[in-house]
């Protein structure tokens, strides 16, 4: 009996060392590990619909346009430069030559025109490969890609858009090599080619992505090999990874981890204000809210900084409207509603409700771009309350959420929008415009001054960057007027990495640019 | 016996029929449909419109539904509206993950539960006996996501003895002692709740027994103590804990939901909460269907086990 156990202890002892002797995964140099808040769905650029997709996608492809580092103004990107003819219908751009796709077949304008003609062109054969959501909100307006000689293409408009250059920023735009997206056919989204920093390498289905260094990127020859993605949905375990070496880098820290990880010595965080804005929209159609001085009222009555201070923790800077501050079409002199409950009441009683009024506030739970929605929206219900305005919040999941926004019968409602650019036709005109009323557009606000309507349709036929700016201010001005919103605040994003990484920096299109990254 | 098992088996196609019919219509009866989701806040009529027809939302519920069954029958579960891939690679693929977290949670509540119950009614009032009944209110009350993040912090962040996520290494998938690693914490928080009614349930059936005449007798004919508990006592024990350690194991699939979050296990039950959040009704279906399918089959195992465990159970 005695023997049998000593030999039964002795094989488990056995076990557990030779478990402890199995080799574990080599660390392999010059591999840059993230931390996604969720896993890409898709990566082909024409298809995504989220961040995390457009992150990890946007290394493998390119747009003809781009932004710089830190900044959304246009600079040349596959393409070394364009005209724009006098009418403002015609953009003709010579490409780079020499640029190939992973696939080593050559960026020319062919392919250009099979990037963008197979998302709106229904008899494209690539057409029925995919389904490409935004096509019409970005390509609505391009008539025809005409392919003028192999490094020369030029985009035929329908009507002038001074902001159809931002428009061929966005991921939408990026330029596939028509050679892969035939082959792989339907699969394409699971194996992406272009022309970008890094090459697709793997995807280890709710694992990692992983992308490998393109050796001959035309731009500049990057320093690390590959990066891996890992998606991981909880906090505190992307916290943890960061803490002990899984991670290098993570964006999206949450508020409250800030302080906590700004201590720690072998993180660094970095910040920067994204092209995003969040408000509390108002149903301007509908009594009591078509009156200008109720909406002011209800400007004046919500704590901006007590949100952004409590609540967002820093995460956030106050908005004064709509536009990035500081880009070139934002109205520097204007001035954000101060928190005042007083002039509050005295505009209520002046608009005939000096005892306030009920009145329902609807809140997704989550959604892209929405931060702390609950949050942030009970603190403006105890604002409001404080000026007489009983509000009573109306939780909803995001689907639910934009199919009841969709009936027009709001009241108020909390809503955030990433333009992804600085360019301020895209957030005014979608979210202001009177012809983008919803259900046609998102103007979720209902809001119509034709002052201000014809102000951002001018802007739209000038291609002077000067005036549309002057065009631009002077419609910021009515909105601040007119009120149709409760400005709150521009997102800030937070990055936390390791002190390996050097050469980092977040970009205000919400993109991660990890090819400007090198690791000591 | 056969004839038993033919006809359970038969049983399954209602049954799975009658699941994804609730899902189905649970899916498209609640507001948002995919096509809202994938535009988002930047939804214009014209595309919401587009979108609907190319993805044929536009038919009639009961068209749709007859128009998946059809595939279904041909072994096709569909392409993920969301993730543009074929459902069924997909989810067997994330299913094997999960598969090894149940089995390993299921193991570990089943002898570790055993093991304490027993201990536990052995010596009843003892030492061992109120820790194990303290412990296990703790376990049974705990939520599952907050002792999952309890464990990660002090296992991971302060002692750095174990990773905090994932099933494998960062760099690619090591070998063994790479997924068990891996796998110690988020089986742990999974097995927990289940581990402390098996204790429970041990500990109150096992006292019951050992009160019996049969246990006076073994004793009495001179049997070593080890032998009357195991061999007279846990095995006659044994049929009501079967019995709920197959409600366990359909309650530790569901659980691998919130487990497989916090841990970023590769799981289904991530990817179904993914797609529902999505309105992605082909990911979704072949989800449920995996899993409805696992709880029959294991309900089916644990009905098969009582003949084995107790002879005077006959099938008919």
């Amino acid at each position: 009996m005695t023997a049998r156990r000593a030999l039964v202890s002795m094989i488990a002892i056995a076990l557990v060392l030779s478990l402890a002797a199995l080799p574990l995964a080599a660390q392999p140099t010059g591999t840059l590990l993230v931390g996604l808040v969720a896993e890409p769905v898709n990566l082909d650029p024409a298809q995504v619909t989220d961040l995390n997709s457009i992150r990890v996608g946007r290394r493998v492809v390119e747009t003809l346009v781009a932004f710089p580092d830190e900044s959304t103004q246009v600079v040349p990107g596959l393409a070394e430069s364009w005209t724009i003819s006098k009418d403002g219908l015609q953009y003709t751009f010579k490409l780079r030559s020499g640029v190939k796709f992973h696939d080593s077949t050559p960026l020319n304008a062919e392919a250009v025109k099979f990037s963008i003609e197979r998302q709106i062109n229904t008899e494209h054969p690539a057409y029925k490969l995919g389904k490409y959501p935004f096509a019409n909100y970005f390509f609505g307006n391009v008539k025809a890609v005409e392919v003028l000689s192999p490094e020369r293409v030029a985009f035929l408009l329908k009507e002038p858009r001074a902001s159809f250059l931002a428009i061929l920023t966005s991921s939408a735009a990026s330029i596939v090599s028509p050679t892969a997206v035939m082959k792989s056919g339907p699969d394409y989204p699971s194996h992406p080619v272009g022309t970008g920093p890094f090459r697709f390498a793997s995807w280890d289905r709710g694992q990692r992505v992983v992308l490998e260094k393109n050796s001959s990127y035309w731009k500049y020859p990057l320093k690390i090999e590959r990066v891996i993605y890992r998606p991981i949905v909880e906090d505190q375990a992307r916290l943890t990874e960061l803490m002990t070496g899984g991670l290098d880098l993570i964006v999206g820290v949450p508020a409250d981890y800030v302080s906590k990880l700004e201590q720690s010595p072998n993180v660094s965080i970095l910040k920067q204000t994204g092209a995003h804005v969040w408000y509390l929209g108002i149903n301007n159609q509908k009594k009591p809210f078509d009156d200008k001085r109720v909406r002011q009222a209800l400007n004046y009555a919500v704590n901006k900084d007590a949100i952004v201070r409590d609540v967002l923790k820093g995460t956030g800077t106050l908005s004064k409207g709509p536009v990035l501050p500081g880009t070139w079409g934002a109205d520097a002199a204007l001035r954000a509603y101060p928190y005042d409950p007083e002039k509050a009441k005295k505009l209520l009683a002046e608009a005939g409700y000096p005892n306030g009024f009920s009145t329902t506030l609807w809140v997704p739970e989550s959604g892209s771009g929405m931060q702390a929605p609950v949050a942030m929206s009970t603190v403006m219900q105890s604002n409001l309350k404080a000026v007489g305005v009983n509000v009573s919040l109306q939780t909803m999941e995001w689907g639910a959420y934009l199919t009841k926004l969709r009936s027009k019968e709001q009241d108020l409602f909390a809503l955030s929008w990433m333009a992804g650019t600085e360019d301020p036709d895209m957030v005014m005109y979608p979210l202001l415009h009177s012809s983008q009323w919803t259900p046609v557009g998102p103007n979720r606000a209902l809001y119509k001054n034709a002052r201000f309507d014809e102000l951002l349709q001018q802007a739209r036929l000038t291609t002077d960057q000067a005036k549309r700016a002057q065009l631009y201010k002077e419609a910021q001005r009515i909105l601040v007027d007119d009120a149709p919103w409760v400005f709150v605040d521009h997102e800030i994003q937070i990055a936390a990495f390791t002190k390996r990484v050097q050469g980092f920096k977040l970009h205000p299109s919400f993109d991660l640019r990890v090819e400007t990254i090198s690791l000591k | 016996m056969r004839s038993y098992l033919a006809r359970r088996l038969l049983l399954l196609v209602p049954v799975l029929v009658g699941v994804s019919v609730v899902v189905f219509l649970v899916l498209h009866l609640s507001p948002g449909d995919p096509a809202e989701i994938m535009l988002g806040s930047q939804a214009t009529q014209e595309d919401l419109a587009r979108l609907r027809r190319e993805l044929g939302l536009t038919e009639p519920l009961h068209v749709q539904y007859v128009h998946w069954v059809a595939h279904v029958a041909r072994g096709d579960l569909g392409r993920s509206i969301w993730m543009k891939r074929p459902v069924l690679d997909e989810v067997l693929n994330r299913y094997k993950a999960t598969l090894v977290l149940t089995a390993s949670g299921l193991l570990l509540s089943t002898v570790g539960g055993i093991i304490l119950g027993v201990a536990s009614a052995v010596r009843p009032h003892s030492f061992l006996d109120r820790m194990s009944a303290v412990t296990s209110l703790f376990g049974a009350s705990m939520p599952v996501f907050w002792l999952g993040i309890v464990l990660m912090v002090v296992f991971s962040l302060w002692l750095g003895w174990l990773p905090a996520s994932g099933m494998w290494a960062p760099y690619g998938e090591g070998g063994l002692r790479d997924l068990l690693a891996h796998l110690v914490l988020p089986a742990v928080t999974l097995a927990a709740a289940s581990l402390t009614i098996i204790a429970r349930l041990t500990r109150s059936t096992m006292l019951e027994i050992l009160s019996q005449d049969y246990i006076r007798t073994a004793r009495a004919k001179g049997l070593v103590e080890q032998r009357v508990v195991f061999r007279h006592g846990l095995k006659n024990a044994l049929v009501p804990i079967v019995t709920v350690v197959g409600v366990q194991a359909g309650y530790l699939l569901g659980g691998a939901v919130l487990t497989e979050t916090v841990f970023a296990w590769p799981g289904v039950g991530l990817l179904m909460v993914q797609g529902i959040l999505a309105r992605d009704f082909p990911l979704v279906q072949g989800c449920v269907l995996v899993i409805a399918l696992t709880f029959v089959l294991i309900n089916l195992a644990v009905d098969l086990l009582y003949a084995w465990l107790d002879p005077r159970i006959q099938y008919e």
